[in-house]
């Protein structure tokens, strides 16, 4: 005990004696500080990015079907949409997830995308002419009809001249090989009055000229890739507590829809010029970027001042007339050309950009269409189904929808939802019946299959029985009747009105199932445990948590933790060989004090204590200075939190903040690490410590 | 005699005994022969044909579609329209001018496509269903003579004529010594890199009234995806009517019409 207290007090006598040790207290004041306040952020990210991720779609587990080539991966993998067998039917695998007591609720789903396609601005408009030429033909002409196709034709003869002038600009810079002439005298005609007076005697063969020879005139709309989660919306959203509308409504219960995740409906559905000052006006808020020094904001800006056609096709001849006006005012120009004043007004400055960006949604918003589509609207959307055949839907856009926290999150902000009557659409599945059509056209076919390899062979040779001349009986085509039964009009609008019930919901194809648990602690006991009951029940389904289903996102959290920790590992190896090399240093110095120890009679053992006592203490003592230091940090950040600085940052904090958390297993696991790599580094210099004799020690030289 | 003629004839002399050697066809008898592969498939008047096509690909159930077919040659138009099975009735393309519409009942809307549109998906073209018009398309080159089975073939090699749009730009095509039908095709992208391969076992004649001659088409083709090994198309035509069609046939309305 006596020696205890005589090892503690040369300890501290010597903690601050020499510079070796000061070094070495350093070292361990900062790598407690790294391993405090590293591990409460990785911690606290860790469980923002679990919450993001278990609250948005992935819920705690996931189930798919274990026949799937590749594994579930929610927010997309590497190369598309992952090859998932088919669940036949929900209804039958909910009640066997259900049973397990810690289920609390299971949520069918199965993601997709689609490629969306649409016309250019020209061909939209002329489908909407078209649309009321038809319901004209059908219900007759009102008044209000009228007037509405008054306005939309006014609307494309504009567009028509504004072709010609951009087509008299281009020819400037073009040469006259590079113009066609078939579509220079198209334009020509469609510009006429003759052409717009006789346009009502024959109005389809009018919208046919325009839609054939004056549309392709100008370039294709954009193409939209779309991903898209199909689930059941009700249970989705009550199960889901992050998730929350922001426009529009939710799709009533039992009803085909689809709500636009917020952030694709703002980044890829927004008119590009308002999209381009939204972006300027975050960049210079958050970001703190100015125009004039900003690359980034100069192209915006560019490309708003050269880029008004969006808005010039999208203005009818009394909006353009209100534009013209209203910017006249607001620039106090007398320039009558809405391009010029467009581009005037959209090259922006950092001076004038916050009156400007104000301006526009007061002044010019109002006449345009901020959005490619309307909550209400109905969206076409187009798939490859799993059976090879295309199928197209019509999936009314009811509202916009976000995961809060997940607002900004690209990864997260991809997903749409839709419900599950048009996601099973849109993926194909071959029913018995349709099996049976299919398998009877083939079978009258009478086709031989061919082996591709020597098709030539069989196809050419003397064999084949082939012959390059034969009359063909005269045949009488009948397609009257071929048609009879096709789906139409009528079947589209049954659709969009039908209410299914939750059976129906249930009953058939899912991809995958969300599972949300009462409790979340036992998340790799129940796993094993459902994976047993899906077994004895038969089904044969893979059971994986939240974060393999993640799929390249899990991953990545998984990889982040594991990079943080191997930097972490790889700062105490270096820390351990600082402080060893330190030690040694420090005990080479102390050579002549260890051995007049020596020769006065303390034991070796005496000697190793010393030492390490000595780097204990100093272990210790700047342990807690740097645990210290790096609690005050976290509690600063935790009460102000860090921001996101960009988009995938968003998603790790789990939103626009992270405010982390300090847990007492942080501060533990700091001064475990310090205290023990403080110790092993100090055995070997202490065990050469002892090595010195007193006989050694008088014959060092001062 | 002088000595340029005496060379000449010393250069003739060489060519005529130098074997019986294939002697490559003119620039104008190629495109001759294009005309006439052309000429004979196209009808004075409407068509119409009944064709079964057959989808294979990788690791999915075989996708069969039976469609119309209608022509009016003399406008340039086409209209394929697709009735069975039962799902795909009523989808169908309109081909007017230049462009290639789409159009599908379950959502009411048309859209503009390109010539590289896979027609349903299919390795088929729009162009395989259309009206032949590879002299106005092409400019051919002689490449030799080649055997394929029991047949022997012309092989010419086809280049686009600059400013007009093909789904594929370089065509190497084999064509019948005796009969003057292709036997074979392959199309190659720009790049030189072969895309899909076309083989055409049989054709069949029709007389026609309104032409006054007879109409000739391939009976089957097999298209072989050269790019997704694994995926090929056959078309059959089943049976050809050549009686007049409905004037307003090749119009949008009535398309949409069949649906309704």
């Amino acid at each position: 005990m006596g020696q205890l207290r005589l090892l503690m007090q040369v300890a501290f006598r010597n903690l601050f004696t020499s510079k070796i040790n000061i070094l070495i207290g350093g070292i361990i004041f900062f790598g407690t500080l790294l391993v405090v306040v590293g591990g409460a952020l990785l911690d606290s990210m860790d469980s923002a990015m679990s919450r993001s991720i278990i609250g948005s779609v992935a819920g705690h587990l996931q189930v798919y079907s274990d026949d799937s080539k590749d594994e579930l991966s929610l927010y997309g993998g590497m190369s598309g949409e992952p090859d998932l067998a088919v669940l036949d039917d929900f209804s039958r695998i909910k009640p066997v997830l259900e049973k397990h007591p810690n289920v609390k609720t299971v949520v069918p789903m199965g993601t997709s995308g689609a490629l969306i396609t649409s016309g250019n601005t020209v061909d939209l408009t002329l489908a909407r002419l078209r649309d009321l030429y038809k319901k004209r033909a059908e219900e007759g002409e009102s008044p209000a009809l009228r007037a509405n196709l008054d306005s939309v034709k006014s609307h494309v003869r504009q567009m028509v001249s504004l072709m010609e002038e951009q087509r008299n600009k281009s020819r400037e810079l073009l040469s006259s090989a590079a113009v066609d002439p078939l579509e220079v005298e198209a334009l020509a005609r469609a510009r006429t009055d003759a052409f717009w007076d006789t346009f009502e005697q024959d109005p389809f063969a009018s919208l046919e000229f325009l839609e054939n020879r004056i549309a392709p005139q100008l370039p294709d709309g954009d193409l939209l890739d779309m991903r898209y989660v199909g689930t059941d919306l009700d249970s989705f959203q009550r199960t889901f507590d992050r998730m929350e509308i922001v426009d529009g409504q939710p799709v009533p219960q039992g009803k085909r829809g689809m709500l636009l995740s917020k952030f694709y409906y703002e980044n890829f559905l927004k008119l590009k010029t308002a999209l381009r000052l939204d972006n300027i006006k975050q960049e210079r808020d958050l970001n703190q970027k100015r125009i004039d020094t900003d690359p980034q904001l100069q192209r915006w800006v560019k490309e708003n001042q050269t880029q008004p056609r969006e808005i010039l096709f999208q203005l009818d001849p009394i909006k353009t007339g209100q534009a013209v006006e209203r910017l006249q005012k607001v620039l106090g120009s007398k320039e009558a050309s809405l391009e010029k004043l467009l581009s005037e007004f959209l090259t922006t400055t950092d001076d004038n950009f916050d009156t400007r960006y104000q301006q526009f949604y007061a002044e010019l918003a109002p006449l345009l269409e901020l959005y490619r589509m309307r909550m209400g609207d109905n969206l076409t959307i187009t798939a490859f189904t799993r059976t090879g055949y295309v199928q197209s839907i019509n999936v009314k856009i009811y509202g916009t929808y976000q995961f809060k926290g997940l607002e900004k999150s690209a990864m997260a902000g991809v997903i749409n939802l839709m419900d599950l009557m048009s996601f099973r659409e849109l993926y194909g599945y071959l029913s018995p019946d349709r099996k049976a059509e299919i398998a009877e056209l083939q079978k009258n076919s009478g086709l031989k299959a061919v082996d591709r390899a020597n098709a030539e062979e069989a196809l050419f040779g003397e064999e084949s029985g082939n012959t390059l001349v034969a009359e063909a009986t005269p045949g009488l085509i009948e397609d009257s009747k071929a048609f009879e039964g096709a789906l139409g009009s009528l079947r589209r609008d049954d659709l969009a009105s039908r209410v299914y019930s939750q059976q129906e919901i249930e009953q058939g194809v899912a991809l995958s199932a969300a599972i949300i648990l009462k409790d979340p602690e036992q998340l790799q006991q129940t796993m094993e445990e459902l994976k047993q009951a899906s077994t004895a029940a038969g089904l044969k389904l893979r059971v994986v948590s939240w974060q393999q289903a993640a799929g390249l996102i899990g991953q990545f959290v998984l990889m982040a933790k594991l990079v943080l920790y191997f930097a972490v590992f790889i700062i105490f190896i270096v820390a351990l060989v600082i402080i060893n090399n330190a030690m040694m240093m420090a005990t080479l110095q102390r050579v002549r004090e260890v051995g007049t120890m020596r020769a006065i009679g303390a034991q070796r053992s005496f000697i190793l204590s010393m030492v390490l006592v000595e780097t204990v203490l100093l272990g210790f003592v700047f342990g807690v200075g740097g645990a210290l230091l790096g609690s005050g940090i976290m509690s600063a950040l935790g009460s102000a939190g860090i921001p996101a600085g960009n988009e995938a940052l968003y998603f790790f904090f789990s939103g626009p903040r992270l405010y982390p958390t300090l847990s007492a297993g942080n501060l533990i696991a700091a001064f475990v690490i310090v205290l023990l790599v403080s110790a092993i580094s100090t055995l070997y210099p202490a065990f050469l410590a002892t090595r010195v004799s007193p006989l050694q020690a008088m014959q060092t030289d001062e | 005699m002088s000595l340029k003629n005496l060379l000449s004839a010393a250069a003739l002399s060489v060519a005529m005994l130098s074997g019986p050697v294939a002697l490559a066809l003119e620039p104008a008898a190629m495109t001759q022969m294009l005309a006439t592969i052309d000429d004979r498939q196209r009808n004075g008047g409407d068509y119409k044909s009944l064709i079964y096509m057959e989808q294979k690909e990788k690791d999915k159930t075989d996708n069969v579609r039976e469609a119309f077919v209608y022509r009016r040659d003399a406008d340039d138009k086409l209209m394929i329209l697709f009735s069975k099975p039962k799902t795909e009735a009523g989808k169908g393309y309109l081909r007017m001018d230049k462009n290639l519409w789409s159009y599908d009942p379950n959502v009411g809307k048309w859209e503009r496509r390109t010539e590289r549109e896979r027609i349903a998906g299919t390795d088929s073209r729009r162009a395989d269903f259309d009206e032949s018009r590879l002299a106005e398309e092409f400019d051919p080159a002689y490449e030799g003579e080649a055997k394929l089975g029991k047949f022997t073939a012309h092989k010419l090699l086809l280049k686009v004529k600059p400013n007009v749009d093909v789904a594929y730009p370089l065509v190497k095509m084999w064509i019948d010594k005796d009969t003057n039908n292709i036997l074979k095709r392959e199309d190659y992208a720009l790049s030189g890199r072969l895309m899909r391969t076309a083989l055409y076992p049989r054709w069949k004649k029709i007389f026609s009234e309104s032409k006054g001659a007879d109409v000739w088409f391939p009976e089957e083709i097999r298209f072989y995806d050269e790019v997704e090994k694994a995926n090929s198309t056959i078309i059959l035509i089943k049976s050809v009517d050549l009686r007049p069609l409905e004037a307003n046939l090749f119009t949008k309305a009535w398309l949409e019409s069949k649906s309704r």
